[in-house]
């Protein structure tokens, strides 16, 4: 009879703590704070560039040289030129009259 | 100067060459200096001696207006044929890069020259056809490369 009473009594007490590990498992955790946290401002989003109206082309690479550069790059590919137009006026064929130059403004 | 030393007096005597350079008077262009201005009457022309000039046209560069060499002559060339070329205006602008000396040749003389020996005009007038005919085909082949680079550009 004692040990039928101290088997129930484990029993009741087993079940008494998993009754209150389960129930604190289930529980809804509850914020510390009622108070909501502010929100900090969203950056403004953009239009979407995936398919971009209007593509700016990039700056051509002559724009970030000194003028001084650039005009001494212009002489050189007037030089070049005529060189080539030279050439060609002494052997007149189509393949001279194409000939491609070192000029940066021509690669 | 010798007339086998210069294009405009090639094939000319050397008596009918210095017919010719008696009408002219011997300028010294400093270095930097303008010759002559794109648009300015072209009342002489000009027979390089000594040192170069450059020819150039205004170009845009970046708003500015920048003068942009075309063509550079040197010593036995020409300069100028605009002055015997209607309406007698300068189509480049002149200048000299160094100290350069030139002959300078009035139209008003060498007319008058030619009209009372056609033959010395022939000779003159042929050799200037050499040099014009000469830029023109230069500038023509230039046009026609640029104008193939902005063909395949635009139809790629």
């Amino acid at each position: 009879m004692e040990m039928l009473l101290t088997v129930l009594c484990m029993s009741m007490l087993g079940l008494a703590v998993t009754a209150i590990a389960f129930g604190a498992a289930t529980r809804p955790k509850k914020s510390s704070s009622q108070v909501q946290p502010e929100l900090r401002p969203v950056k403004a989003v953009g239009p979407g560039r995936f398919f971009a109206d209007k593509v700016v082309p990039p700056d051509s690479p002559g724009s970030y040289v000194p003028t001084e550069v650039l005009l001494a790059q212009i002489e050189n590919h007037v030089r070049l030129e005529q060189a080539a137009a030279q050439s060609f006026l002494e052997s007149p064929t189509h393949a001279q009259l194409h000939t491609k130059t070192t000029s940066v403004f021509v690669n | 100067m010798a007339p086998d030393r210069s294009e405009l007096l090639k094939d000319l005597t050397a008596d009918e060459a210095q017919r010719i350079l008696a009408f002219g008077s011997r300028l010294t262009v400093p270095s930097g200096a303008s010759l002559f201005q794109l648009g300015d009457p072209a009342e002489r022309l000009f027979l390089i001696e000594r040192g170069r000039i450059r020819l150039t046209l205004p170009m845009q560069v970046r708003g500015r207006e920048e003068d942009v060499v075309v063509e550079e002559r040197t010593s036995g060339q020409t300069v100028g044929w605009s002055a015997l070329i209607p309406p007698h205006k300068f189509t480049l602008a002149a200048t000299a890069p160094l100290e350069t000396e030139v002959i300078a040749l009035p139209r008003e003389e060498l007319r008058k020259h030619f009209a009372a020996n056609p033959t010395v005009g022939y000779k003159i007038t042929l050799n200037l056809a050499v040099v014009i005919g000469h830029r023109l085909q230069l500038f023509q082949a230039m046009w026609l490369r640029e104008m193939q680079r902005t063909v395949e550009k635009h139809s790629a």
